[in-house]
């Protein structure tokens, strides 16, 4: 891999192959380059193992007021000494010249010193020079650090340093971290004219951004509507609430059956429908519940609005207002049922129901639109089960098998409508319906355990999925 | 649908003619059962509620024995006139529970596995077709321990016995108030003052339908012969009930002698076949596959059916316990099965018929497109919402509030009436996650008419620091200019507690209201912990971009 460098990183290299070990400050001032673009391409070429980060510590000293005082004066032990000189003194001339703690701090030095001798006389203590006071090496070291701010290197004598720290406000001691940015072996020897001007690093990693796009539910309804279109199949709609009768008498479901119950299906409160449907298809269809159900079917039963159970309520008022000869259309849309919201179940999921009339309405006709729509999805594994369902004989299940799963899953249900259902809505043809669920082939497709994920909308999932 | 726990082994008995496992596994779902599970020998069955003699082992191997071609058509229940079985009939019960019928089975035996079966066998029935025990509900009885003649009759409600698993007498009251079956069921006989009863000759208390039976009479794995009585509100419903019952018993074992009914519309169940003549013809056309009347005759008796050509037309005898076939196409279905669904070869005609969506969903899905383009992510959320979100947290006007009765779930309560509460919430459980955030969505929106009103409404919300009301409204406007070249809109609108003060509109096109738009008030956003501006609008398209 020939190495790109960025502009910033190029710079850095070079000065450093210059001028090894250098600060950040330092770095940016031999490149021009702005302090933080600095710290950015160091961490750059840290990251790619080419330059060294050693952190160190940096002490310097300069002088306190104190200190600053006693550069242009002297030390207070050297003021004491220098009113000696002429004749000793008692205690209280020393201490009305040399103010307030002055005289403590100049008579201790100074005894320390050997410079003094002390003499009670009386009630006197009279102070007088015993030898001659040479420069101590705190005076000297004053007189070294003077204005400047020194290194804490370049103090030769630290027992001094020491001493004059332990005096209040002669020495300022300040300490900060540096960094010293030092290059590897590797990055020594690079070549950095080598890498083009203008050339960037073309794998590093970038941040995300997320694209806009349809809902993958919305995506699976579109392509099994897309299906269903490209069988011939032409889309209606109708509402999600209806009357009782179109979603369940006109189905020929009896209107003691369990699933009309509160605790299947989703009554409205207080609403109903005042004329569900026209008199003669409300007077066939009692007729047909009280002959073969033998109860009294009642008109307040059917008149009672609900969430749909299922989409078949949408086509079977289509068949039995238009009474078509020959169709194929499909009805796609929300179904409810009142149940415990869980993996497997939602109280609101989408159906598509397809039905076919007039020519080519056998069974096996049936099965075939079932096995090309599958194929269309990309399941070519399938096989029919008999089952049950209230408004179709004979009545079918799709098996498919799914690789993943290593198991077959039951998918689209199918049947003939009863003549129970269509003889009293005066359609006389057979005609076949199959459909199903739409949740559940997309959490195949998008291989999901759990059905409630499509409907919270969490946006880490739908950024990803 | 109703599940049943069975032993494969039992079942290979049952069949018998030396099965195997795996063809008793490959056949069980061309019944129409479907297998739920499978630990060892025990599996566990789903059968369909029209089938309620599939609750029990008999039932089942007495399909397969047919599908498998091991026993064919229908197994004949003669019913002897032996012995003085009867049961008179008291007025008294018209009102609350009218009809009673039953049979007494004899010289049979029952294991505990049986009896076990048999037991809640009968709590599918009464959850079935006896409809929570409503219009009919089933006892069975040691009959050896009963005087006969019984009489259904009324008790008040003080009237004491030992109910089954009771060890103390207890009144009719206490039963309703003490028990799970009087609790689960009482309702049934409502607040009847006198409740069903039958009493056998010494005045013994049988039963007390349609709650419990009388300790007295509990069938054991002892018990050779059972009374079994149904009663109930509809005659033919509880025939239907007694009828499956039987039919069990017999592929047990059991005899049957007639239980004489007297009294009051009452008559002694005669559990009689039905005859349906019909034309092969059909079937043919139905299926799509030629087939002889012969075979279909053969396929017929598969399915434990008797059939006959006779002429052109076949006749088919269909046991009593086959309430579920109504017509001529029920009867396609058994010929189906017996035919077999596998044998039967799916077959692609091609489409006389063009296909086309429907104009709605051809130009909701331009409006979709649009929205993507511009940046937008699709949300999607339950047409059925809460109160909590719809109306409480976004302070919305909830006086024309539309409910649903008993939903399961606190959050599914309400039919929502607009789009952007949701995406609130969707914003709201979205926090974490970076910004911006861009959510629209599409869907039903309902309203109280003739008798609800649903349209389609787009929403569209924004959310980050920096949005403004002139971002959403620039949004708007090219969303409506873009494919339906339509000029919108806003004018300032009366306060809205959805949106800040002086910083919401109401949108128009063509001097009609079509929506509103605005900044979200901070008082909601802080409903909804979301911490960060937030704008949107809300636009009925039925009636703008279609009818």
């Amino acid at each position: 891999m020939s190495q790109v460098f960025h502009d910033i990183e190029k710079k850095i290299l070079e000065t450093l192959q210059k001028v090894p070990n250098q600060t950040p400050e330092q770095l940016s001032t031999n490149t021009e380059l702005s302090i933080d673009q600095i710290r950015r391409g160091i961490e750059w070429l840290r990251l790619k193992d080419l330059a060294i980060v050693a952190e160190s510590q940096k002490v310097t000293f300069s002088l306190g007021p104190n200190g600053l005082d006693s550069l242009k004066n002297g030390l207070p032990e050297r003021k004491l000494i220098n009113m000696l000189k002429d004749e000793p003194k008692t205690f209280d001339q020393i201490r009305s010249a040399l103010s307030g703690a002055g005289f403590n701090v100049a008579i201790a030095n100074a005894k320390k010193n050997g410079w003094i001798k002390i003499e009670k006389n009386n009630s006197e203590s009279l102070v007088s020079i015993k030898e001659k006071p040479i420069e101590t090496p705190e005076e000297k070291l004053l007189s070294f650090i003077g204005e400047k701010t020194i290194l804490q290197e370049q103090i030769s004598n630290p027992l001094a340093m020491k001493i004059l720290l332990s005096r209040p406000n002669y020495i300022i001691e300040t300490s900060e971290k540096t960094k010293t940015i030092s290059l590897t072996d590797a990055a020594l020897s690079l070549d950095t004219s080598a890498s083009s001007s203008g050339a960037i690093d073309v794998e590093a990693d970038v941040p995300s951004i997320f694209a806009a796009r349809t809902h993958p539910l919305q995506d699976t309804i579109d392509e099994i509507r897309e299906i269903f279109v490209n069988l011939g199949f032409s889309e209606i709609l109708g509402n999600m609430t209806q009357s009782s009768f179109w979603n369940f008498d006109a189905l020929f479901t009896p209107q003691d059956h369990p699933a009309r119950e509160l605790q299947d299906t989703f009554y409205l409160e207080n609403l109903e429908s005042k004329n569900p449907a026209t008199s003669s298809q409300i007077k066939n269809v009692s007729s047909s519940h009280n002959k073969n159900w033998k109860y009294d079917w009642k008109l307040s039963e059917s008149q009672k609005m609900v969430l749909r159970t299922h989409t078949t309520c949408v086509t079977i008022k289509h068949l039995a207002e238009q009474k078509p000869e020959n169709a194929r259309i499909f009805s796609l849309g929300r179904v409810f049922r009142n149940e415990k919201v869980s993996y497997k179940h939602l109280v609101e999921f989408n159906q598509i129901e397809g039905i076919v009339i007039g020519n080519n309405t056998t069974l096996r006709d049936l099965m075939g639109i079932q096995k090309e729509f599958y194929k269309k999805l990309g399941l070519t594994k399938i096989k029919f089960w008999p089952t049950f369902f209230p408004y179709t004989e004979p009545s079918l299940q799709t098996m498919v098998y799914n690789e993943k799963l290593g198991k077959w899953i039951e998918l689209f249900g199918m049947g003939i409508f009863r003549p129970e259902v269509t003889k009293p809505l005066g359609i006389d043809k057979p005609v076949l319906a199959w459909g199903g669920g739409i949740e559940r082939i997309a959490m195949l497709k998008y291989e999901l355990d759990d059905v409630r994920e499509f409907y919270n909308n969490n946006l880490s999932w739908l950024r990803s999925a | 649908m109703p599940v049943v726990e069975l032993n494969i082994n039992r079942i290979r008995k049952l069949v018998s003619g030396n099965v195997t496992r795996k063809q008793i596994l490959d056949v069980l779902p061309f019944l129409g059962l479907d297998i739920e599970s499978e630990e060892g020998d025990e599996i566990r069955i789903e059968y369909s509620p029209n089938r309620p003699d599939y609750s029990t082992d008999y039932g089942i191997a007495t399909g397969l024995q047919g599908l498998l071609g091991i026993k064919k058509g229908i197994q004949k229940t003669p019913i002897r006139k032996k012995g003085n079985y009867s049961i008179k009939v008291d007025s008294t019960v018209t009102k609350i529970r009218p009809y009673v019928t039953g049979i007494i089975a004899s010289n049979g035996k029952l294991d505990d596995v049986a009896i076990k079966q048999l037991m809640n066998m009968q709590e599918d029935l009464h959850a079935g077709i006896g409809r929570k025990r409503k219009k009919s509900s089933i006892g069975l009885h040691d009959a050896d321990k009963i005087s006969f003649p019984l009489t259904y009759t009324t008790v008040s409600r003080d009237h004491k016995f030992i109910p089954l698993n009771g060890s103390t007498e207890q009144t009719i009251n206490e039963i309703l108030t003490n028990t799970d079956v009087g609790q689960n069921y009482g309702s049934v006989i409502e607040n009847a003052k006198n409740v069903p009863i039958i009493f056998d000759s010494d005045q013994n208390t049988i039963s007390f339908p349609p709650i419990i039976n009388s300790g007295l009479t509990t069938v054991t794995s002892n018990t050779k012969n059972i009374l079994i009585e149904v009663t109930g509100m509809d005659k033919e419903a509880a025939e239907d009930m007694l009828s499956v019952v039987v039919s069990i018993l017999q592929t047990a074992g059991f005899e049957f002698n007639e239980l004489k009914i007297t009294g009051n519309k009452n008559s002694t169940p005669q559990l009689k076949e039905k005859t349906m003549i019909y034309d092969p013809k059909f079937t043919s056309e139905i299926i799509g596959i030629e087939m002889s009347p012969s075979n279909m005759v053969t396929c017929l008796k598969k399915c434990r059916l008797d059939a006959s050509v006779k002429g052109k037309k076949i006749t088919c005898i269909i046991p009593r316990y086959r309430f579920d076939i109504f017509s001529p196409m029920d009867l396609t279905e058994e010929i189906a099965l017996g035919y077999g669904i596998a044998n039967i070869e799916p077959k692609l005609s091609p489409s006389t018929t063009i296909g086309q969506k429907n104009d709605v969903t051809i130009k909701t899905k331009l409006i979709s497109q649009t929205a993507v383009g511009l940046g937008f992510l699709e949300a999607m959320n339950s047409s059925l919402t809460s109160k909590k979100v719809l109306y409480e947290m976004t302070k919305r006007d909830s006086s024309q509030i539309i409910s649903v009765l008993d939903s399961k779930s606190q959050e599914h309560t309400i039919l929502r009436d607009s789009l952007l509460p949701s995406l609130l919430d969707n914003l709201s459980k979205n926090i974490h996650e970076s910004y911006p955030q861009k959510l629209f969505e599409t869907g039903v929106v309902f309203s109280k008419g003739k008798p609800i009103d649903e349209s389609i409404n787009l929403a569209i919300i924004i959310a980050y620091k920096d949005t403004s009301y002139s971002e959403i409204k620039a949004i708007m406007q090219s969303l409506l200019r873009t494919n339906f070249k339509i000029n919108s809109e806003t004018k300032t609108s009366k306060n809205n507690e959805l949106f800040s003060k002086g910083r919401h509109a109401d949108i128009f096109v063509n001097e009609k209201k079509v929506g509103e738009i605005g900044e979200i008030d901070s008082n909601i956003l802080e409903n909804f912990r979301i911490r960060t501006s937030v704008v949107g609008f809300e636009i009925k398209l039925s009636g703008l971009i279609f009818d």
